[in-house]
């Protein structure tokens, strides 16, 4: 009977996980590390949130930054009038005033865009979207135009002298949260309503004919969908301490789907490697280049092409070949495939460099790459990296050969022993 | 006297011009097993559709233990415990044998859309569902994906699911279609005991089946109902045996 499994490996992961909360601070010293892994844990909870609808209802949802937006930005004026001593709001708690006022904007906008699933539903979020964008800068008052709404967190009541001045303050709440959101989101799985989802995703005619409404069900899915994305934004408002027009817009929208995507959606821990990677692309490398939407563009491109269950899925494809101890023998051909890749990415962002470097007049042509300077007019560094990417190309379908021989190999030993133990 | 279990009063289907369903009236009592027979196009799933609330009727009413459910929704029916299977298999083709169980059962035993409740420790529901993986044979292959498992078992779930929430009135739209014959019989006693003291009416072409399992037979044709009554009634009518000229009044025959 596996009804009530005694799960000992996931309380060994639940652990591990509220471990590395615990001490990622600890071992990423500096205040960008930090800055970096606070916004991961708040994109967590987006894309998890958002993983709800996607991967969990099949909801293609082309508008969630409406949620966590318009929870960020219910938060930031409760933030500022709890700065005013108009009641004793600690700022720990602001993301569960986010939160609820996502649930109130996804009762309200829920009700319509689930009346209808697939492609309906995805153009009604759209189109909901556009029209939340508009309103936003329509009401400067309330949502103070293209500048947005600034606030200042130190000046909320601090109790326990916590007055989140210090970034590592921020950080943990952001844990907190996160770890809390993360576990309730997983919970939300494993109940009637969470396995009901799943079955109208996968076949909502059938769900009706075991006695489910599945307009209801689609409409409670993304209720509390849009109360994680409510806390996601309130603890945004809380690190950046601003909330605009951004927040709300499509821009944010697609880049939660991105996340969900190359994380990879059909499974529940998915999106939380998406958002590590999205933040890793829009935070960290955006500081080095201009060109990162680029770079996480063709990330998506490739993942959609080649691994359509995200990164997850090529994580869990590993686990039959260890489990019968066979990786070691695909330890080489990945290795070479993965120096391939590079040298190929090597050569392509040298072109794309250059190519921004050129477009931007108000710049010198002269220019410094993997520790190489060079001058983008001359055409040596163009022969240079487009050799340097066509080589990494030639090697990466030499060693995907390899890759797909051993893989294949492997595979059909596995399919062979499933039959004998079957 | 009791209410019949399923009754259709004058009940029509038109797609456009065309006219399906023309005005069938058919009372079907508590506890009897029916059979509906007629040849290919002659609206028997339609029919199916119709009192499941799958379709919408152009005319006449459908009354559930006496109660119209003329146009309620499917989910609806469901709730008022009319519960159907379909002719192409429709279960949840990624969810485990288990789970596809568990989901026929989850609203009937009153948790419905709830997010409080571990699905994993609901008692009984999870005894109920061992009980139904136990009757449809397939409680050794619980952990298997719906979708890779043999047509037979499908069929077999496709049953499960239909009974899981210990519907009253069952509607089986083909269950033996495509079958081998010992797969057949194996259906049959299936149907049998999954079905016992409830109404039960499904579409089935075979006659073997249909001989061995219902009390009552009602024979479909353009639409109308040419007769309806127990096996020997519906063998001695004359309108049957014309439209049935050939290959099945020959099998009716021999049957």
């Amino acid at each position: 009977m596996r009804y009530e499994p005694l799960n000992v490996g996931r309380w060994v992961l639940w652990g591990a996980t509220a471990l590395v909360f615990i001490v990622a601070p600890f071992v990423f010293r500096g205040g960008f590390a930090l800055t970096l892994m606070t916004q991961m844990g708040i994109m967590i909870i987006f894309a998890l949130s958002y993983n709800m609808l996607l991967g969990q209802g099949g909801m293609l949802s082309f508008g969630h930054a409406v949620y966590s937006g318009l929870g960020a930005y219910i938060a930031v004026h409760a933030l500022n009038l709890a700065g005013k001593g108009a009641f004793p709001l600690p700022v720990a708690l602001l993301p569960l005033v986010g939160g609820l006022a996502g649930l109130f904007f996804g009762v309200i906008f829920g009700y319509v865009t689930t009346k209808k699933a697939g492609v309906t539903f995805a153009m009604i979020t759209l189109g909901l979207l556009e029209l939340v964008f508009a309103c936003v800068l329509m009401f400067p008052g309330f949502f103070g135009g293209e500048g947005g709404i600034t606030t200042n967190r130190t000046a909320a009541p601090a109790p326990f002298g916590v007055n989140f001045g210090a970034p590592l303050q921020v950080y943990f709440l952001v844990a907190v949260w996160c770890f809390a959101s993360m576990a309730a989101m997983f919970a939300l799985t494993q109940t009637p309503l969470g396995r009901m989802a799943n079955a109208v995703r996968d076949n909502p005619e059938r769900a009706e004919f075991v006695g489910y409404n599945t307009q209801y069900v689609r409409f409670i899915q993304l209720m509390l969908s849009a109360f994680f994305a409510g806390v996601s934004g309130a603890l945004s408002c809380v690190n950046f301490e601003i909330v605009s027009a951004e927040n709300v817009s499509a821009v944010r929208s697609g880049g939660v789907l991105l996340a969900a995507f190359i994380g990879g959606f059909p499974f529940f821990f998915g999106p939380i490697i998406g958002a590590i990677v999205f933040v890793f692309f829009a935070a960290a490398l955006s500081g080095f280049t201009k060109a990162w939407l680029l770079y996480l563009g063709l990330f998506f491109v490739g993942m959609v092409l080649y691994a359509p269950g995200g990164i997850a899925s090529l994580v869990l494809m590993q686990f039959p070949v260890l489990r019968i101890g066979r990786f070691r023998e695909l330890a080489w051909p990945y290795t070479g495939a993965g120096a391939a890749a590079l040298v190929a990415i090597a050569g392509l962002v040298g072109i794309v460099e250059m190519v921004y470097r050129l477009s931007d007049t108000s710049l010198s042509s002269q220019m410094t790459l993997f520790g190489i300077d060079f001058d983008a007019k001359n055409t040596l560094p163009w022969i240079g990296f487009a050799v340097t990417l066509a080589a990494g190309i030639g090697l990466l379908r030499m060693a995907w050969r390899a890759v797909s021989a051993r893989w294949n190999a492997i595979q059909h030993d596995l399919l062979a022993r499933q039959k004998a133990a079957a | 006297m009791t209410a019949a279990a399923i009754e259709l009063r004058e009940v029509r289907k038109s797609f456009g011009k065309t006219e399906i369903i023309r005005g069938v009236s058919l009372s079907i009592a508590k506890g009897e097993r029916h059979a509906l027979i007629g040849p290919n196009g002659a609206g028997k799933s339609t029919l199916f559709n119709l009192i499941s609330g799958r379709f919408e009727l152009s005319s006449g009413n459908i009354l559930l233990n006496g109660e119209d459910i003329t146009g309620l929704r499917p989910f609806e029916i469901n709730r008022k415990r009319l519960s159907r299977s379909f002719q192409i298999t429709n279960i949840f083709q990624n969810m485990t044998v288990y789970e596809n169980i568990r989901c026929g059962e989850l609203w009937a035993a009153g948790y419905k859309y709830s997010f409080w409740h571990r699905v994993g420790g609901l008692r009984d529901v999870a005894e109920r569902t061992e009980e139904v993986l136990e009757k449809i044979g397939l409680a050794k292959r619980r952990h298997v994906l719906a979708g890779v498992l043999s047509y037979a078992e499908q069929r077999a779930l496709e049953i499960g699911i239909t009974i899981a929430g210990g519907a009253s009135v069952i509607l089986l739209d083909e269950p033996t279609a495509g079958m081998s014959r010992s797969e057949t019989a194996r259906a049959i006693e299936l149907i049998r005991s999954v079905t016992e003291g409830k109404t039960l009416i499904m579409v089935e072409h075979d006659m073997g089946v249909v001989f061995g399992l219902a009390d009552r037979i009602s024979v479909l044709v353009y639409g109308e109902i040419l007769a309806s009554g127990t096996q020997e009634e519906v063998q001695a009518s004359a309108a049957v045996q014309e439209a049935y000229l050939g290959s099945t009044h020959k099998e009716m025959a021999d049957a």
